[in-house]
């Protein structure tokens, strides 16, 4: 059922899901942990601008990528006057694109992680002689396992769900941009109902597995963690 | 330990080889959607003639692609369902060449619940139906001249309120196939192909109703080695791919309706 | 030896304002109502709070001195702290948890070994546990062997028995005081039960809406303490004696102080050693001759001092034993019938005493 097209389609959006996690995972955890700690006003600026993309429609984003990262754009341009070449229709422009896009869901539940761990522990690590990246790497780190963990697996599945930002700056370039939803949405708009109906049955299934392993590690941890 | 695990298999994941990397040339062709019924049949037979340049087809309305082409996007050639937008990439200075006609579009009406082939345009009017799909004119050529032939029919007017627009002609075949408009205007390439052919005959809608679907293409200064693209537009106006054309709905540029 | 501390703290409604000299060996307790400002000061110390101006000085060691703009963050004081409720890191063992600690202090400067800290705090069958499977009292213990693991140059323990239930006071007051015995630790204590600081106090810091009041040896200030020990439930005296002998064969130990001399079941305490007991007001009765032919074998000849009503029918004799005070607590008709009255000799018989 499956061609060897749709084998690349599948890899690319996988290797888009896993570096947009990383990168969301390393540049995420010290924000979220900036976020959680600072008493800083301007505190909510940041706040808002991380969970804007939840509420702006992709396309949005999507068209301000592509008036940046494009050749004309100022990053692009930028890029290109040095050499370089433009971000748009390039499997990093998609990688920027899907970070900012997923930035809430890797951030929100990290925050709230390190934002439950007690002042107590922190000062009581202090007290034991723990410095600060200390605390952060033995206390913060383990002790939000579970919103870490969350945070991974949904942006993974929101990257692997991501339709909008990819419409517009993906251009759907089979092995580098074009990714399952594009694919799915292809099929359907050639009526090849058949390839349609696989990839969207697979990744529903997909979807469906990876929020029921998050469910289950979740209640392990309450179970442990009580 | 379970946690090193999912780092690790992230890791991977994120080094998986990109694009199935070869040694072959590549042509990668930007098409208007009305060409999708066409390109396999076009793709298999250029590559008797030319084995070793493999063609990746990025399918889209020709005003969606050619605003990609402007912004970068890394297409060899752009086949566009007229022949204004190349024209405009072409005054951009993006174009490697001038801008060649191949082919010309006609317009079918089709709805794959009933033979439509004795309906006009006029008939539209009829109250049962209540939902007309055509390509959206903003950005699709097929939809400009669909909206112009309802209007040189003179129904415009009283259908206006009952349009719904596709992304682009092939997503508007998608909104009639699933059931969702009642009918639409489609490009006959479409409605010739056997998944609609076989639910229902089309009507051909007079090429007098509307200014001429010209379709041109012209070669891009893409990323790709220009020599492949120069074979693939070469091959287009050979004979062979003429043939193939017109088999799937296209007039050739000079001659009559197929 | 001197911990000398200087240190304003202004918050929304309150204003801490501190200048001390303090002696850096035994328990110094911090005293005082809630919100007196005893456990700011106490952070102070530890470096979680930061006073404007602040000076603080222990032995050599300078802490912090804001004229300087010198600040020594808490990681690096060699200071433990214990909190109110048990803090323990919930995602490690209780070995876990000491280890923390211990693995954070360099080799040279450790004074207190793992297997010292788990046997001083009871904790050998606990270090494979969960600290969610603790109970409160095992947790605050932990959570005070971890503060030893730090080999700390001060240990700083904050209310720490408030949180727990009676049983877990009982048992850790009994541990802070062995720490005191064993370890040569100076401890801040802080504390709001007079029943705590008669206790476990060398020296007392009475404080008041963010001041110092007053504070000196607990011998110098029990006078000012009296009303906060009549205030508790069970009024009580806390006698400091010294074991003078043991028996084996009838597993008793005497011990003698000014005022004269008590038995008590057999301590493992060596003798010349110091020791502090408890007694309650209602453990003790009053005779007007040494009674004769009786169980009670503590008698303590004393001089009334005052007598105040505790509820109906009830009457507190304050009592004098050269120079230790001591309460009964008698019946009214009692007094009445032995016509009790300040300067009145009397002879007290103490039935129980316990270990302090």
């Amino acid at each position: 059922m499956l061609r060897a097209d749709d084998l690349v389609t599948i890899g690319v959006t996988a290797r888009l899901a896993a570096v947009t996690t990383l990168v969301l995972l390393a540049a995420g955890t010290p924000l979220a942990w900036w976020l959680a700690r600072t008493h800083w006003r301007g505190k909510v600026l940041v706040e808002a601008v991380v969970a804007l993309p939840l509420v702006l429609p992709p396309t949005v984003l999507g068209y301000y990528l592509l008036v940046c990262l494009g050749p004309h754009g100022a990053l692009g341009a930028t890029l290109e006057r040095f050499g370089g070449h433009h971000l748009a229709f390039s499997f990093a422009g998609l990688v920027i694109g899907s970070c900012l896009y997923s930035l809430p869901f890797a951030v929100q539940p990290m925050q709230a992680a390190f934002a439950a761990i007690g002042e107590r522990t922190f000062e009581m690590a202090a007290t034991v002689g723990a410095g600060p990246f200390d605390r952060f790497l033995t206390v913060a780190l383990p002790l939000a396992r579970r919103g870490i963990l969350t945070a991974c697996v949904l942006t993974f599945a929101h990257t692997v769900g991501e339709f909008g930002v990819v419409l517009m700056v993906g251009g759907n370039i089979p092995g580098s941009t074009r990714v399952l939803s594009m694919a799915i949405y292809d099929y359907a708009e050639a009526l090849d109902h058949g390839r349609a109906a696989a990839l969207s049955g697979g990744l529903l299934i997909f979807s469906m597995a990876l929020l029921i392993v998050v469910y289950a590690v979740n209640r392990r941890f309450e179970r442990i963690q009580v | 330990m379970r946690k090193g695990f999912l780092g690790l298999a992230l890791v991977l994941v994120a080094l998986l080889p990109g694009g199935v990397a070869g040694a072959e040339e590549l042509v990668r062709v930007a098409a208007a959607a009305d060409l999708r019924p066409v390109l396999p049949a076009l793709e298999a037979e250029f590559a008797k003639v030319r084995p070793g340049t493999r063609v990746e087809v990025i399918l889209g309305s020709s005003g969606k692609l050619a605003t990609q082409i402007e912004n970068g996007a890394p297409f060899d050639v752009f086949f566009s369902a007229d022949r204004a937008l190349p024209a405009r990439l072409a005054g951009k200075g993006l174009c490697d060449g001038p801008v060649q006609l191949y082919a010309r579009g006609r317009l079918a009406l089709w709805n794959g619940r009933e033979d439509v082939s004795r309906l006009t345009l006029a008939d539209l009017k009829e109250k049962r139906f209540r939902r007309i799909a055509i390509a959206n004119p903003e950005h699709a050529p097929y939809g400009q001249r669909a909206r112009e032939a309802l209007q040189r029919a003179g129904v415009w007017s009283v259908v206006q309120d009952r349009i719904v627009l596709g992304e682009n002609v092939s997503q508007t075949a998608e909104l009639v196939e699933s059931g969702a408009a009642d009918v639409g205007i489609l490009a006959l390439s479409l409605a010739l192909t056997p998944e609609l052919a076989r639910k229902g005959a089309h009507a051909t809608i007079p090429e007098n109703l509307h200014q001429p679907l010209e379709q041109g293409y012209c070669v891009l200064k893409g990323p790709g080695g220009r020599g492949a693209a120069r074979a693939f537009v070469h091959f287009v106006g050979e004979p062979a791919a003429r043939a193939i054309l017109r088999r799937h709905g296209f007039a050739q540029p000079g001659e009559g309706s197929p | 030896m001197s911990l000398r501390v200087r240190a304003k703290l202004v918050r929304d409604t309150f204003v801490l304002d501190v200048d001390l000299e303090l002696p850096a060996r035994g328990i110094v307790t911090l005293f005082g109502p809630s919100g007196c400002g005893k456990t700011t000061l106490l952070r102070c110390l530890a470096g979680l709070e930061r006073p404007e101006p602040g000076l603080i000085r222990l032995n050599g060691q300078l802490w912090q001195d804001s004229a300087a703009g010198c600040f020594v963050p808490p990681h690096r004081r060699g200071v433990g702290y214990v909190f109110q409720e048990p803090v323990v890191f919930p995602h490690l063992s209780v070995l876990g948890n000491l280890e923390y600690a211990h693995r954070r202090v360099p080799e040279a400067r450790r004074h207190v070994s793992l297997e010292r800290a788990v046997e001083l705090l009871g904790l050998p069958e606990l270090c494979d546990r969960a600290p969610a499977n603790l109970s409160g009292g095992q947790r605050q213990r932990v959570a005070i062997g971890r503060a030893l693991l730090t080999s700390p140059g001060l240990l700083l323990m904050d209310e720490p028995l408030a949180a727990l239930d009676l049983a877990s006071r009982a048992e850790i007051l009994t541990r802070v005081l062995e720490l005191r015995e064993e370890l040569d630790v100076p401890i801040v204590y802080v504390t709001h039960s007079g029943a705590e600081l008669a206790r476990v106090a060398d020296y007392v810091v009475l404080m008041e809406q963010g001041r110092v009041t007053h504070h000196g040896p607990l011998a110098e200030l029990i006078g000012r303490l009296e009303p906060f020990i009549l205030d508790q439930q069970d009024v009580e005296a806390v006698l400091e004696l010294t074991v003078d002998s043991h028996d084996d064969e009838l597993c008793s130990t005497h011990l003698t102080f000014a005022g004269g001399s008590l038995f008590v079941p057999r301590r493992q305490a060596p003798v010349g050693k110091r020791l502090r007991l408890v007694v309650r007001a209602r453990d003790v009765s009053l005779a007007l001759e040494p009674a004769k032919r009786t169980s009670i074998l503590n008698i303590l000849p004393c001089r009334i001092v005052s007598l105040s009503e505790r509820s109906p029918g009830e009457v507190l004799v304050r009592l004098d034993a050269a120079g230790t005070a001591l309460w009964s607590l008698v019946m009214r008709r009692s007094a009445l019938a032995l016509g009790l009255a300040p300067g009145v000799r009397v002879y007290a018989q103490i039935k129980a005493v316990s270990l302090a």
